[in-house]
């Protein structure tokens, strides 16, 4: 357990472990957490694990974690780092098993009063329209050619074959698409693990979720958004499914065995990495924005599907859902940062359970947010509010243009269900107005909102380190769970 | 000897692993994920109706039976089956030769994502047992 006393406090939200404590550190490692946060974070090995990650070959300035902070593998859950490009370093182990985990949000035209006598039916419906579960199949059979041209052009190609429009394409991060996406170098197996998922939630904390807008924080960028106090909102949170899972154990193990011939150690196996310019780099790179793709189109899917129902219940006084934004929380990407030298240039930005928060005026958020920053969606747990902020131009110095993912976990799977029932949990949940339908009772007990952190204090701590900014706060009213 | 228990872990699921010999250690290791993938599977009837080869290389013990259970996973999961039983013709510390019988099912009680490598680490015990944690990301 790393000791209180060996960090610095930069200022009251954001701690630093200087570049001394550990002889193989390159970088310092940065904490955005209050000190009570702080003084639970300690009590794991994430500070540990971040330590390690500022020991990777070509890392830049410093390496972050963000106050919904918790263990993982090689990287912590929350953590942000970036490698110098092109001379430094990928890690599946700085993006995680779930490739481009992310949440998106649709706005509808409805408020909850009007949608409250048609929400039963809803639920029931779209519990049938997005397969939900471990290991179920989606309505959508792909041959394996049409599963490469998924992997190859993502969302843009989806669309194409009639599952969204332009609309769609430009909000999401990336327009839905890494241009290197690489479906040569993803495997027969994954292939064979994703080839039915698409349109599909999958288990785990992976779920849609209908809420209403209880608060608007920011009435300028909230109407740009295009989101208003009583609104419903419906968000939706899941990743490249088995696919995604199979590349980054595939690439796992190759990379392990490839860093001797680079001369590269490293503290811990799942930090196995390699140069980016190298072969074994690129066609990790390939396959991870493969997945980041198969990703996007996943969620792309499960819109179509939502949107479907949504019409077969509301007819046409249902309105259109269009999308606020879809961002990635498992992912890498080249951007251009500044240094700690001050000096602008381009990085492989990792984030491993945190959002892309790039602030107003900068050219990857799309024209119609440009002015305000980029929608980042912060989803709580089950019973809990979530967030929409805005990218701020601080959080591009602070923390390479990045915020939190979301509450974060605080309690194992096995103390929940053994604190909880997951009948208890859903009919907690009923009693504060919140419809759930799931699989999996325990599942529920698993994501109970006791398992998680107080998302409220996470966004708080988010705000005032000056790294995104509230625009509005969601209250759930109906959530589907894998 | 063979045999395998579940720990605590914050977010995943964390198996401690033992056994007198490397092929015990690895069908304990296949049986603890099993477990989690289908909590009936120590009673399914077993009909041998999937069967699949396995031939894996890698640096050391370690790897190898991580690199083992990812095997059965991806093949558990494409092909909706719960592989009871490996017969190993070779396994030492760097190859594996197996065939795995399995059974089909209709589905999973937990999505389990990967097998990682965190705190994997096999070891020799003061009783010459052989032991290892491995954790399931979940």
């Amino acid at each position: 357990m790393m000791d209180l006393r060996d960090l610095r406090r930069i200022h009251p939200y954001l701690w630093e472990i200087p570049a001394g404590y550990r002889e193989d550190m390159r970088i310092p490692c940065r904490i955005f957490a209050s000190k009570e946060m702080l003084e639970e974070i300690v009590k794991d090995r994430s500070l540990e694990q971040l330590v390690n990650v500022s020991a990777l070959p070509g890392m830049q300035k410093a390496a972050y974690v963000m106050p919904d902070v918790h263990e993982g593998y090689g990287f912590p859950i929350g953590g942000v780092a970036a490698a110098a490009w092109p001379d430094g370093v990928i890690s599946p182990g700085g993006i995680g098993y779930d490739i481009n985990c992310g949440v998106r949000l649709l706005k509808t035209e409805l408020s909850h009063q009007e949608l409250q006598p048609h929400l039963r039916r809803l639920g029931e419906r779209l519990y049938m329209a997005v397969p939900s579960g471990v290991g179920k199949s989606g309505f959508i059979k792909l041959s394996k050619e049409h599963l490469d041209k998924v992997l190859e052009k993502g969302v843009p190609w989806l669309a194409d074959m009639g599952y969204g429009g332009e609309e769609d394409i430009d909000c999401i991060e990336s327009r839905g698409c890494l241009e290197n996406g690489d479906p040569s170098a993803v495997s027969s197996h994954a292939k064979g693990r994703g080839i039915d998922q698409l349109g599909t939630l999958g288990a785990g904390n992976h779920f849609v979720e209908i809420d209403r807008i209880t608060h608007i924080y920011d009435q300028e960028t909230a109407s740009a958004f295009g989101l208003f106090e009583g609104q419903v909102v419906i968000q939706i949170h899941t990743g490249s499914r088995g696919l995604g899972h199979q590349v980054a154990t595939d690439h796992i193990k190759v990379l392990l065995g490839a860093m001797r011939k680079y001369g590269i150690t490293v503290p811990d196996r799942e930090l196995a990495c390699a140069p980016l310019t190298s072969p074994e780099g690129k066609e990790y790179a390939g396959a991870m924005a493969a997945a980041a793709n198969f990703a996007w189109a996943n969620r792309q899917a499960i819109t179509f599907f939502i949107r479907k129902t949504w019409h077969e219940v509301l007819g046409d006084q249902g309105g259109h859902l269009s999308l606020l934004y879809d961002v990635a929380h498992n992912i890498a990407k080249v951007e251009e940062h500044r240094g700690e030298d001050g000096v602008r240039r381009k990085m492989a930005v990792h984030r491993k359970g945190a959002t892309r928060a790039f602030g107003p005026g900068h050219p990857e958020v799309t024209p119609r947010y440009r002015n305000f920053g980029q929608p980042v969606i912060i989803p709580g747990s089950m019973g809990t509010a979530s967030y929409v902020l805005a990218g701020t131009e601080s959080s591009m110095e602070l923390a390479f243009g990045s915020c939190c993912h979301g509450a974060g976990r605080q309690m194992s799977r096995h103390a929940a269900k053994r604190a909880v029932r997951g009948e208890r949990v859903r009919d907690d949940l009923h009693q504060q107005g919140i419809q759930v339908y799931s699989g999996s009772m325990a599942g529920l007990a698993e994501e109970a909102p006791m398992a998680y952190k107080d998302v409220d204090a996470v966004v708080d701590v988010v705000e005032a380190a000056g790294i995104a900014k509230k625009v509005a706060k969601l209250r759930p009213i109906l959530v589907i769970k894998g | 000897m063979q045999r395998y228990r579940y720990l605590e872990h914050t977010a995943d699921v964390r198996m401690l692993v033992e056994g007198s010999e490397l092929p015990s250690l690895f069908s304990a290791a296949l049986e603890g994920l099993n477990g989690i993938l289908r909590k009936d599977s120590g009673t399914l009837p077993r009909q041998p109706e999937e069967e699949a080869r396995v031939e894996l290389e890698a640096v050391d013990e370690t790897a190898l039976l991580v690199d083992f259970l990812s095997e059965v996973l991806a093949l558990s999961s494409i092909r909706r089956a719960v592989f009871f039983q490996v017969e190993f013709s070779t396994l030492d510390g760097r190859s594996l030769y197996a065939t795995l019988h399995g059974k089909r099912v209709d589905g999973f009680d937990e999505e389990v994502k990967a097998v990682t490598y965190h705190e994997a680490e096999v070891k020799l015990t003061g009783e010459g047992d052989y032991r290892t944690v491995i954790v399931f990301d979940i």
